[in-house]
């Protein structure tokens, strides 16, 4: 993972304003309690894909993390709309879209909507540090064409070079991440 | 529009990063991981909830296949894929995942296994309200894959 974040890495959410999307009232207390923790102070909650449109259209966004909400998926609808609607600069926001059951189907909806990153659950804070990093890593372009608007798909992650192992689930593979390793140069 | 269009716009996040402050990283997870240790018992006790409601909506279902019945389960114990890890119970996850495997695996095929359900909420209950060692915990989670993957479309 490249771009993954180290230990003494600083992560500084102070100005960023963020919005938060789930319908659950356990799903949306573990995500700000996650980042919270991880220093944001400015949080825009919402609970359907009306507040969060209304909340996207009064202020600018930094990050968006939305549930995919299923089954009504009013979670995708939101990323759709964001990138297809709203205007500049919250149309360009990366978005991290969490997905708790997520069957092929779900995480090609997911990439074709428009987000940026998914997180599967269970969401666990070393696994949002990672996604945060690399989703301001990422020189990646956006596109907007009459079939898709959002970041380009056109991207890969290699992974590790050969020998080094795979990782198996997302949480495993932070562990690795996170270590103090030397940094070169 | 005819055609692709390509922007850079720029990265608004990336730009609030690299300003001065903000937490070192391991204190940042840290906290995160403290916080959601605070909250623990409010998700157990919603766990908990969730896990009534399942139990309930399987009384009340039918021995006949209910589209409308089974998808409300599905919607139900969809909410606690996630919240098994923050209630100190991470095999949750697994076996609602399996259950919400399973529901997938029935409404694609129009069937209907109230045995198969209900395996997988008893398993629920079983995993949330008792120390089983780890062993016995895999055995479970293996079975319960077994049960969704019978139901699994072919090829």
């Amino acid at each position: 993972m490249a771009s993954g974040p180290i230990s003494r890495d600083r992560i500084n959410l102070d100005g960023a304003s963020i919005l938060l999307l789930d319908d659950t009232p356990m799903g949306m207390s573990i995500l700000v309690q996650i980042v919270t923790g991880l220093g944001a102070k400015i949080l825009h909650r919402c609970a359907t894909l009306e507040e969060a449109q209304k909340a996207t259209e009064s202020c600018v966004l930094d990050l968006a993390i939305v549930d995919a909400m299923p089954p009504s998926g009013a979670g995708y609808e939101f990323v759709r709309w964001l990138r297809t609607t709203a205007t500049e600069p919250n149309r360009y926001a990366p978005v991290l879209l969490t997905t708790g059951h997520t069957p092929a189907r779900d995480v090609f909806r997911a990439r074709d909507v428009g987000s940026t990153l998914i997180i599967r659950k269970p969401i666990v804070p070393t696994v949002v540090v990672e996604r945060i990093f690399r989703a301001t890593a990422e020189g990646r372009q956006f596109v907007m064409s009459d079939s898709y608007s959002g970041p380009d798909r056109r991207h890969r992650d290699l992974g590790p070079p050969n020998g080094v192992g795979r990782r198996y689930t997302d949480g495993d593979s932070f562990e690795l991440a996170i270590t103090d390793r030397p940094v070169a140069g | 529009m005819s055609g692709a269009q390509f922007v850079t716009p720029p990265n608004r996040l990336a730009e609030i990063m690299r300003k001065p402050g903000g937490i070192v990283v391991a204190d940042a997870i840290s906290r995160a991981e403290r916080n959601l240790e605070a909250i623990r018992p409010a998700c157990r006790a919603d766990m908990m909830g969730l896990l009534d409601t399942c139990e309930a909506a399987l009384k009340a279902m039918g021995e006949a296949y209910d589209e409308a019945a089974v998808t409300t389960l599905y919607a139900t114990a969809v909410r606690g894929i996630g919240a098994g890890a923050v209630c100190g119970a991470p095999t949750v996850d697994l076996a609602l995942t399996s259950l919400c495997d399973l529901i997938t695996h029935l409404l694609a095929r129009g069937q209907h296994d109230r045995k198969a359900l209900e395996v997988h909420i008893q398993a629920w209950r079983l995993l949330m309200t008792t120390e089983l060692p780890e062993a016995a915990r895999e055995t479970m989670l293996e079975g319960l894959r077994r049960v969704s993957a019978h139901h699994a479309p072919q090829g």
